[in-house]
């Protein structure tokens, strides 16, 4: 680890104006980021904590929305959303181990936007809306490929609300040695429309699987994606899968998050 | 009697309270130094230039070595000499060291190895087994071939063949505990090591060449390892070499253990093999004919690559007997970690070759794969129940190669010529096999276990469910115990009784958690005929004991537990000749039980039998020495009997597979294992139970994936899949199965480190089951047996079915 300043600001306000400072970066959890400061790949002059702001902390319901703020644990989310949104509150409790569901916040997760990471799927698939220090922006113009969102510099995730879906569920086949996804499918159903989103499997990071959306839309059931296949196109092959192996998941998990869902 | 109790591992109480020591917990000196090694970023170049200067002005540097400024020889090669303990210009793959950083931290020292310029012409890589093929690049001049019987014949005789091919991954040793050394210079030029080493007298030899000084300049220590598996046979070597000339040329101690990361990219793991096949059965499902292509990536030195490679052959026929076989072995280089011993050394990819042969002919059959297997099976010897507990161990009777090294070759004529019983079957390579219990083990296991109804069971379900199908499959073990290097066959032991009546024991075998010091203690114990505790067990010393082989062939219990017996039996004959004079009987009758010594009508305390032995001025101090009889080789011809006997055992495993996506697990797994007279059941239940899960997780999840330009890119638990604790089946039945060895092993036991191991192999057939159970053609299951693997497997089995 390089050295560093280190800030922990108790608002929003606090926080937005510590990161205004040239090689200032925001410290959510800090699950990915010490542990990517530990091997160096990463030199910020200063880290500021998003720890210590309370506004940006918790779960609450409005109307039909679910809003979180950025600095909520997976742990809290899992437990939180548990009756009124269970796709999200299975995906949130399948992340990591109790010490990164208790330490990993919401916001972190999306403002890093691995490839593999769980959250941007609910996002995509229930069309969630990013909140930020300055603005709100649509999780389908958020994240912009691998490790890259929408966000400018010193511009934090302060919350996500998440529109409530009728029906949801996540599927994640796990990847054996280091259980993040080898690829992960949230269906959310709102009314008519039907979002289905993959991680882990795209060569760009999340995206929406728009063929089973439109299927689903009208046949809120398994059997109307039994005949779909993903194009192995454009996904992933590395060591732990080839592409065609990820198209292939896709198909089976979507169809099993409709099946859990419905 | 301590023998054949079912007792603790000696040092359990100090591995769960962390008191047990390990090399890298020994307090270290204040002006310890810590070293890293520098390594290769490509698989094959010449280094044209190498600029370490910014290396030598990191913090905490002291020193940066290149193979220039090594004092005498640069080779920690366990046999051919063609591995450099440092780079000479020449790098053949990723990971191989290049330089030596001197640190005063080991963080420090692994931070500086990163600074070096290094600048490399690349040259064309061969990393694949196609690749070496193709190059004709390989170890010894060409392949090996071991031949028998009439094959022209035997195909003449096939009612049915099959003929295919299969690949089988390697194997990261992923010993819980690191590579590790520590060297502390002595006076006079002298040297101590401590090495995390399963071969300690390799160690001597190979740091006594790296110093330039004879190898009693040398004394290595070696207390116990956290595991070894093979993987600390040779591959310790650069390490201890590493420490040892840094401590000659500073003065000071030196330090050095890789981090898990360095180790997986550094070390050696098991040889990975494709296998092809030809096989064929009478119209009575007989094998007539098999002929088996071993071709095995050994890597960029030869290591031990030519004995695992034999040992393969010497597997090919498992528990079967073959009238006419061809078994032909390609050793070929590669620009990839050199891959050297892991347990079943090479047994477990020939034995893996004919069960696979089994599972597709049976599928061609369209029979139950038990059946064909059983009706092959060698015929038997019959189970051999007579105990002969208290036979005498035989007792005592001397370069540039490294003679203790497996990779050594073989000189010298053979002892004798050994005679083939009238009428036995004889194995591809000419051993008569006069001990097969096959037929009664796997009659027993299908009883215990109910093959038949859960046979019955597996096919309802799959009949009833479309998408997790179910896979059953009881596959046997035959292995051949004994080093095939016959000299290595022998081992010392050192035994001191001390005037207050406590034990000291050493032999030359090493503990790495498999328990061999409790068991060879137990012996000691059992000679004696007092109780465990007077027995103290002590760290492996070159000092003590001489000239030893490796901890290794599953060998540990045989020969240093005969060496230890032949020990105690002159000590305690020393003992029965001054107390027999002394009370006027016959030394012949004195007796050794119940910590005391019988002598006539007198029974004298084992204390204080000790002391009147003392003060009459007994030696109590004895070395033993143990040499297995019977055996002799030729790897050349392949002819002779290399193995001093055969250990049996056979698994029944259920698994289910998820027909969508290809996961699968394992129901329930039956075990029988033959141990001999087992010397300490619960400690080889526990080796049973190890070697099988760490068997099938070699052939389920355990992938090493190295990429196009040869580096491997699985070198860490995040990437590498190791069983864990949640991978048991939930069902795991394990039981020893009494049947004494009919050789004169130490108190009829049988060697268990490696056999079991090759019980996961059930693991890979019930999958193969369960795959087939999803359509009409072979599925032709590749090792290992990942998701996406199983998923590609049952695309075969229905390939070509509509819906």
């Amino acid at each position: 680890m390089y050295d560093f300043d280190f800030e922990k600001p108790s608002t929003i306000d606090e926080a937005v104006a510590a990161l205004s400072s040239e090689g200032a970066q925001a410290l959510g959890g800090g699950q990915t980021l010490i542990p990517t400061l530990k091997q160096r790949l990463n030199m910020p002059e200063k880290l500021v904590s998003l720890t210590g702001i309370a506004e940006m902390k918790g779960v609450s319901s409005d109307g039909g929305t679910m809003k979180i703020g950025g600095g909520t644990t997976h742990g809290t989310v899992a437990k939180e959303a548990k009756g009124s949104f269970a796709g999200l509150a299975k995906l949130a409790s399948l992340i990591g181990d109790p010490a990164v569901r208790n330490r990993g916040t919401i916001g972190g997760s999306l403002a890093n936007n691995d490839p593999a990471a769980c959250y941007p799927s609910a996002c995509m698939a229930t069309g969630a809306t990013i909140r930020t220090n300055s603005r709100e922006i649509a999780a389908d113009d958020f994240f912009d490929g691998l490790f890259t969102t929408a966000l400018e510099e010193g511009e934090i995730i302060v919350g996500v609300d998440f529109p409530v879906p009728e029906a949801s569920d996540y599927q994640k086949f796990e990847q054996p040695a280091s259980r993040f996804p080898l690829v992960g499918v949230f269906v959310a159903k709102h009314g008519d429309r039907v979002g289905v989103a993959v991680t882990g499997a795209g060569e760009d990071g999340v995206f929406r699987w728009t063929e089973a959306e439109e299927a689903l839309a009208g046949n809120f059931s398994a059997d109307a994606v039994s005949g779909l296949s993903h194009s192995a196109d454009g996904l992933i092959s590395d060591l732990h899968g080839t592409a065609e192996y990820r198209a292939h998941l896709i198909g089976v998990l979507t169809k099993r998050a409709v099946a859990a869902a419905s | 009697m301590s023998v054949a109790k079912p007792l603790p591992h000696d040092a359990a109480p100090l591995h769960v309270t962390g008191q047990a020591r390990y090399v890298d917990d020994i307090p270290t000196p204040a002006n310890t130094l810590h070293l890293a090694f520098g390594t290769s970023a490509h698989a094959r170049a010449s280094i044209t230039a190498l600029d370490l200067a910014a290396v030598r002005a990191a913090p905490g540097v002291i020193a940066v070595l290149t193979a220039d400024d090594l004092p005498a020889a640069n080779d920690v090669s366990p046999s051919a000499h063609d591995e450099p303990l440092l780079a000479e210009g020449e790098v053949y793959y990723i990971g191989q060291p290049i330089f030596l950083v001197v640190a005063t931290s080991h963080l420090a020292a692994r931070k500086a190895a990163r600074l070096a310029t290094v600048t490399y012409a690349e040259k064309p890589a061969l990393l694949t087994i196609d690749d070496a093929m193709a190059a004709n690049s390989r170890f010894e001049d060409g392949p090996r071939e071991y031949t028998r019987g009439d094959l022209a014949a035997g195909w003449a005789q096939a009612a049915t063949t099959v003929e295919g091919s299969i690949e089988l991954g390697g194997q990261e040793h992923f010993y819980l505990e690191g590579q590790a050394a520590l060297a502390l210079p002595q006076e006079g030029g002298d040297m101590v090591v401590h090495s995390s080493t399963q071969h300690p007298t390799e160690i001597q030899h190979k740091v006594a060449e790296a110093l330039g000084v004879p190898m009693n300049a040398v004394r290595v220590e070696i207390r116990r390892m956290g595991g070894g598996f093979g993987g600390k046979e040779s591959q310790g070597n650069a390490l201890a070499c590493a420490c040892a000339v840094v401590a000659r040329l500073t003065g000071r101690p030196a330090k050095m253990r890789y981090d898990r990361d360095d180790d997986m990219m550094i070390t050696g793991k098991r040889h990975d093999f494709r296998i092809d096949y030809r096989a064929g059965v009478d119209a009575q499902g007989k094998l007539v004919a098999v002929e088996f292509d071993q071709l095995c990536r050994c890597g960029w030195a030869q290591d031990l690559s030519l004995p695992v490679a034999d040992r393969a052959m010497l597997h090919a026929d498992n528990a079967y007997f073959i009238p006419a076989v061809r078994i032909t072995s390609h050793r070929l280089k590669t620009h990839t970690q050199s891959a050297t011993a892991y347990r079943g050394f090479g047994g477990p990819q020939g034995m893996v070759g004919i069960e696979r042969v089994m599972d597709h002919l049976a599928a061609e059959l369209g029979c139950d794969p038990l059946v064909l297997r059983q009706k092959n099976f060698y015929a038997s010897g019959g189970r051999y129940l007579e105990q002969e507990n208290e036979q005498v161990a035989p007792s005592t009777a001397g370069v540039e190669e490294d003679l203790t090294s497996r990779g050594a070759v073989a000189t010298g004529e053979p002892d004798k010529v050994v005679a083939v019983p009238v009428g036995a079957q004889t194995t591809p390579y000419g051993q008569a096999v006069v001990d097969s219990v096959a037929h009664e083990l796997v009659a027993a296991l299908c009883e215990k276990a109910d093959y038949a109804g859960r046979r019955a069971a597996v096919e309802r379900w799959n009949a009833e469910n479309a998408v997790l199908k179910r896979g059953l499959a009881l596959t046997p073990v035959k292995f051949g115990i004994s080093f095939t290097l016959t000299h290595l066959n022998q081992a010392g032991a050192l035994v001191h009784v001390y005037q207050d009546g406590s034990i000291h024991m050493n032999h030359g075998g090493t503990e790495m958690g498999q328990g061999l010091f409790q068991k060879v203690a137990q012996v000691a114990a059992s000679r004696f005929g007092v109780p465990l505790e007077r027995v103290k067990i002590t760290a492996t010393d070159t000092g003590k004991v001489p000239n030893t082989s490796a901890t290794a062939a599953s060998s540990g219990s045989d020969l240093n537990g005969m060496a230890v017996a032949a020990a105690c039996d002159e000590i305690k004959a020393r003992i029965a000749a001054f107390l027999a004079e002394v009370h006027q009987a016959d030394p012949a009758e004195v007796r050794f039980e119940g910590d005391a010594v019988l002598v006539g009508a007198d029974v004298i305390p084992w204390e204080k039998a000790v002391a009147e032995a003392y003060v009459g001025r007994v030696s109590l101090s004895a070395t033993g020495f143990y040499k297995t009889p019977s055996i002799s080789w030729d790897r050349i011809k392949g002819e002779g009997r290399p193995f001093f006997y055969f250990a049996y055992g056979a698994a029944l495993t259920e698994v289910v597979v998820d027909t969508l996506t290809g996961e699968n697990r394992m129901l329930r797994v039956d075990i029988l294992h033959d141990a001999g007279t087992s010397l300490n059941p619960a400690l080889d239940i526990g080796q049973v139970e190890g070697g099988f899960i760490q068997g099938a997780g070699w052939l389920t999840t355990e992938e090493l994936v190295w990429d196009n330009t040869g580096r491997l890119t699985t070198h860490a638990p995040s990437t590498y899949k190791i069983p864990a604790c949640s991978d048991r089946p939930p069902v795991f039945n394990v039981a020893l199965w009494p049947n004494a060895n009919r050789e004169p092993t130490i108190y009829r036991s049988k060697a268990v480190g490696e056999p079991p191991f090759m019980l996961g192999i059930s693991a890979l057939m019930a999958l193969s089951d369960a795959c087939a159970a999803c359509g009409p053609h072979y599925p032709a299951l590749e090792a290992p047996a990942t998701a996406e693997h199983v998923l590609e497997a049952i695309g075969r089995a229905r390939a070509g079915e509509s819906g």
